[in-house]
């Protein structure tokens, strides 16, 4: 059984030779590399904290701390929600922040070439300029895509454009020993052995450590327009998805919000542009359906045909986010939500389970009882077209401790009623050390060994981001 | 039942106009255009009045046929009727004269029981426009209007944001009124309405559709203020900007300089 | 019409019955420099009761003469018989112009009577000047949000109309002058005839977080900020500090933080002893609202103009150097 090192001043100096002032030890290391931003499942120090710049300074690090025995978790933004790059076992952080450059653009294949610190705000941005577009769009824009492409994030446009995964074609990744090595190429088939490109996707930083990608990119689409379609319940509202996929619309994205969401977040950002009432009646949950296309006439005929498919269902009416200062307003008050729970709420806990899209009422109306069982407050908003759906468990006064107590009553049934509906545990905040148990139970005894396995193929000191995904043995280390 | 006129206007996105630092003109060519978001608060003010006390919505707009898009904007949100007031002759005025042509327009299609407009442009920032259309319709006048409590009777009762409180006030029709944005942020348009709004009919008036209009009040001649010069800021010299390398050593610094100064 | 028929310059003198607004003499202070170079004579207009002892602090300011209306219709503000006076006064007397502070009360009526009669008015200026030429004075005022400065002028009628806002000129009185002429007036304004009657007054519940125009550390947030969720730690910054948080315009009108807190010549005019800008470009309206011991800047962008307000900059990532100010601030005081 492996065990672990603490970082000797004669490693300190090692590592120090390697990043020179960028090296932080103990006081000098930036408190927020101890958490994500889901405090409930603990913070944890490292030892020592490396802002690394360049694939070479990974590797001679790596090589270091294999020989070492020193635990290293890679980290991006630390905008993770399920503790994925807190150092459980202490030892190294490694963080990509400043591998932030935009490298080079081929604009007869439409690939870039990033390094993994970018910030996806910032990639969307600087493709936009060229006229491209860089489709996944997860909310948390102040990620990295690095972080994206390790959670294999997936975001709004999924319906469309499909997630991260999608858009990775190529990365060098530093292994657990130092050496470094290419996945993939800039081609759009492959046929050619093992992905291991696709097994490091998702991999949460177990596997080894992304150090540079190329990512795939498509031609901006014109134009756009958002209908907001209000509905009196919940089940009217999630009624309505199957709905519109059939219609062949190709929406980009048909996102859920229920009314105490919306209100919650008018209230935060000061600005009501999704209503709470239409019609003379309350909204229970609304949809808001993103189109995209080539010309403002292709827009029309879609929003017609959705206005159609609307009269025939229990829509309440359907709204035009067609200006400019409105688009802004409904993105802005979209991207809040988790803000808004994360402000008005003292403790909190997250589920990012999917379902099959016909299941989301039966998954709702469950965990809404549930909720109301257990005494759980329980927000939630999600990408309705692809059956993803954000669960937060919130109290302001409940004990920490009685608040966990009851959130694993909420967890426990309602994994095992999202397996029940042929569900999984997570649709893209993946798994860290907080979901590590559902994982287990969700996929069984004979596949977690396979992770298992593979992980120790690569990383048979275990060093690389203890404690995380199938890494189930931390705590005999 | 009443009947409501809303004043509008389409601006710059200010963010994005540019001093030519050649010329020191300033360049909106290709500067994307939008309805001045103040304005925006006091249509639905107006739509909202229409929904409680009934009425209907006349929008009235001077600009160049591109303004058109405004219009339909907000038609799609509750207007009824646009009237876009357009022609060469209107060009470089400043508030004195854009008052007497808005208003010699707005005549052409009768007495209005009430005016909306937004607080001030984004753009121009007078803030004169509201009070030179209430004393050109020989309105009463309500700025910075809070809520509507009640109309009847040819009054209308409101609050208003004063610097330190709000006041309760009651007046008579005519009444111009702009508002505060807190209770009257726009809507977002129904679909129907969306779409009807795209091929609504316009009225467009040029200077000689608009009766007893007088050439010499509109345009720049009928205007009081000119604009002999522009030019950028004088900026003083920059300040000492601390570069250590990282945000850490930079804070750090900056610090240490704080407390030199004792401003900690 | 004659410009050189229009002479003198008024300053409308704003007050509740017991107190003069400090826009008021701030105006005549500054206008007195301006009338010693167009050689006009300088009054202060007075509407409705106001006590001597506050009319003495007018004087102060280095006026030529007082215009004291008194009549039915002024028991309270209410832009019909304001209006009504000045352009009774003005076609009486034909000043050369008329200064109103953009209060609210003032940008109600100055644009009003203004149009009764049919002249140009301006508003906010910043500076003001004077072409000896043409005898015009120049309204100096940032336009465009504060890209540009534009010199406004009313070439050619008369009276010349400003609002300016409250703090835009510092009140420097330069002493009484030995005779002040008196001009009484009667204006009568019948109360049936005022169109829009104060019925009730509630005033706002004061929230020490909302007073920032004596606070003596800011901490202002600007257009940078990407979204309502990263507010929070300015405001952290702002208690850590002892201080208040404020704003600039663009993150009030985008809903992001009352009107009370915004800064800068259209909002509130602060004085602090320290203040720390992130993300603000430094729009001209804004700076000219800022009047600090110290002044730092932080912002992403290396070229705008916050730099050149600032004693201290840094460029960088405003949230990374506002957690990091926190953190070692925090440090600092363990």
């Amino acid at each position: 059984m492996a065990t672990y090192n603490r970082i000797t001043p004669e490693i300190a100096a090692q590592l120090r030779a390697v990043v020179g002032n960028r090296f932080y030890e103990q006081g000098g290391v930036d408190p927020n590399y101890s958490h994500d931003e889901m405090p409930i499942y603990g913070k944890y120090m490292p030892e020592a904290a490396a802002d690394v710049e360049t694939t070479e300074e990974v590797s001679a690090i790596m090589k270091i701390c294999s020989k070492n025995k020193i635990p290293v978790t890679c980290r991006g933004a630390g905008t993770g929600l399920v503790g994925g790059c807190v150092p459980l076992a202490g030892g190294l952080v490694l963080c990509t922040k400043r591998m932030n450059k935009i490298l080079a653009y081929d604009m007869d294949n439409l690939v870039v070439r990033i390094q993994p610190g970018v910030l996806l705000k910032d990639l969307a941005a600087d493709a936009q300029k060229r006229g491209l577009m860089y489709p996944p769009d997860p909310g948390e824009k102040t990620a990295t895509v690095g972080g994206n492409i390790s959670t294999n994030a997936g975001g709004m446009r999924a319906v469309k454009y499909g997630v991260t995964r999608d858009y990775v074609l190529a990365m060098t990744v530093v292994l657990a020993d130092g050496r470094i090595i290419e996945l993939g190429k800039s081609v759009s088939k492959t046929s050619s052995g093992y992905s291991l490109l696709h097994l490091m996707i998702g991999s949460e930083g177990t596997l080894g450590i992304i150090t540079e990608m190329t990512m795939k990119l498509i031609p901006s689409p014109v134009c756009d327009v958002s209908c907001l379609v209000p509905f009196r319940t919940v089940e009217d509202c999630i009624h309505f998805v199957p709905k519109v996929k059939l219609a062949n619309l190709d929406p980009q994205s048909i996102e859920f919000m229920d009314a105490d969401i919306v209100a919650s977040s008018a209230a935060f950002t000061g600005n009501p542009i999704f209503p709470e009432r239409v019609r003379s009646e309350d909204v229970g949950a609304s949809l808001l359906v993103t189109f995209t296309g080539y010309d403002e006439d292709e827009l029309d005929q879609k929003m017609i045909k959705l206005g159609q498919i609307a009269k025939e269902s229990e829509a309440l009416d359907v709204l035009v986010v067609a200006t400019s200062a409105n688009k802004k307003s409904a993105w802005a008050a979209r991207s809040s939500f988790l803000t808004v729970i994360e402000a008005e709420t003292r403790l909190v806990d997250e589920m990012d389970v999917v379902v099959p899209v016909d299941k989301i009422p039966a998954f709702l109306i469950y965990i809404r009882g549930l909720g109301e069982k257990v005494g759980i407050r329980l927000r939630n908003f999600g990408h309705a077209g692809d059956g993803n759906l954000h669960i937060y468990c919130c109290s302001n006064d409940l004990e920490e401790e009685e608040f966990k107590r009851r959130v694993k009553i909420i967890m426990d049934a309602a994994y095992t009623k999202c397996a029940e509906l042929e569900g999984q545990v997570s649709g893209e905040h993946s798994i860290g050390h907080a979901k590590m148990s559902y994982l287990r139970e969700s996929v069984g005894e004979d596949v977690f060994e396979l992770m298992r396995q593979i992980k120790a193929v690569f990383d048979p000191d275990m060093i690389l981001n203890p404690g995380k995904v199938c890494d189930s043995g931390l705590a005999e280390r | 039942m009443l009947n409501i006129l809303v004043c509008v206007k389409q601006i710059p996105d200010i963010d994005l106009v540019k001093m030519d630092p050649e010329t020191g003109n300033l360049v909106r060519t290709g500067v994307p255009t939008l309805t001045n978001p103040l304005d925006l608060n006091a249509l639905e003010a107006a739509v909202q009045i229409k929904e409680r006390f009934g009425g209907r919505i006349t929008l009235i707009t001077m600009g160049p046929p591109m303004a058109e898009s405004t219009l339909r904007e907000c038609l799609a949100v509750g207007g009824d009727e646009a009237v876009l007031v357009s022609g060469r002759g209107f060009g470089g005025a400043d508030t004195l004269s854009t008052s007497y042509a808005i208003v010699k327009a707005a005549d052409m299609k009768g007495r209005f029981d009430l005016i909306f407009c937004g607080k001030e442009s984004l753009d121009g920032a007078t803030g004169q426009m509201a009070s030179q259309l209430a004393e050109r319709f020989d309105a009463a006048q309500i700025s910075c209007c809070l809520s509507i409590e009640d109309i009847k009777d040819g009054r209308i009762r409101a609050t208003r944001a004063l610097e330190n409180g709000r006041e309760l006030v009651e007046a008579t029709l005519p009444c111009l009124l702009t508002v505060e944005k807190d209770n009257f942020y726009g809507r977002l348009p129904s679909l129907d309405a969306y779409l009807a709004s795209k091929s609504a009919p316009i009225t467009v008036y040029a200077e000689t559709d608009i009766d007893g209009l007088d050439p010499q009040k509109i345009g720049v001649p009928g205007s009081g203020t000119i604009v002999p010069k522009i030019y950028p800021p004088e900026l003083p010299e920059p300040g000492q900007i601390i570069r250590t390398g990282s945000p850490r050593t930079d804070v750090g610094r900056l610090l240490e300089l704080l407390t030199e100064k004792g401003s900690l | 019409m004659k410009k050189s028929d229009y002479q003198n310059m008024w300053v409308y003198i704003e007050h509740d019955g017991r107190t003069a607004a400090p826009v008021g003499l701030e105006l005549c202070c500054e206008l007195r420099k301006l009338c010693d170079q167009t050689g006009d004579r300088l009054f202060a207009v007075v509407l409705g009761e106001l006590p001597e002892s506050e009319l003495d602090k007018v004087k102060d300011c280095g006026i030529d003469g007082i215009i004291r209306v008194s009549g039915t219709g002024y028991e309270y503000f209410n832009t019909d018989a304001w209006a009504k006076a000045f352009t009774v006064l003005s076609r009486k007397y034909n000043p050369s112009a008329i200064f109103v502070g953009g209060t609210i009360d003032g940008r109600d009526f100055a644009p009003r009577f203004a149009v009764q009669l049919e002249t140009g008015c301006t508003s906010d200026a910043m500076e003001l000047g004077w072409d000896a030429e043409t005898g015009d004075i120049q309204f100096i005022e940032p336009a465009v949000g504060g890209k540009i400065m534009a010199v406004i002028t009313v070439p050619a009628l008369r009276p010349q109309v400003g609002t300016i806002r409250p703090g835009t000129f510092p009140c420097a009185p330069v002493g009484a002058k030995q005779e002040i002429e008196r001009i009484e007036e009667r204006i009568d304004f019948d109360p049936e005839k005022i169109r829009c009657r104060h019925l009730g007054f509630i005033p706002d519940e004061s929230d020490p977080e909302l007073d920032i125009a004596n606070a003596d550390c800011i901490v202002c947030v600007g257009n940078g900020l990407k979204d309502s969720e990263h507010l929070e730690r300015y405001r952290t910054l702002a208690k850590l500090l002892g201080g208040k948080l404020g704003c600039t315009r663009p993150l009030y009108d985008r809903g992001i933080l009352p009107y009370k807190l915004q800064i800068g010549q259209s909002g509130v005019m602060v004085k602090p002893k320290l203040y720390i800008s992130f993300g603000v470009s430094g729009a001209v309206n804004h700076t000219a609202g800022v009047d600090a011991d110290v002044f730092v800047a932080v912002g992403k962008n290396p070229e705008a103009q916050i730099f050149n307000y600032c004693d201290y900059g840094i460029v960088g990532d405003m949230d990374e150097v506002c957690d990091e100010m926190i953190a070692q601030i925090k440090a600092l005081r363990q």
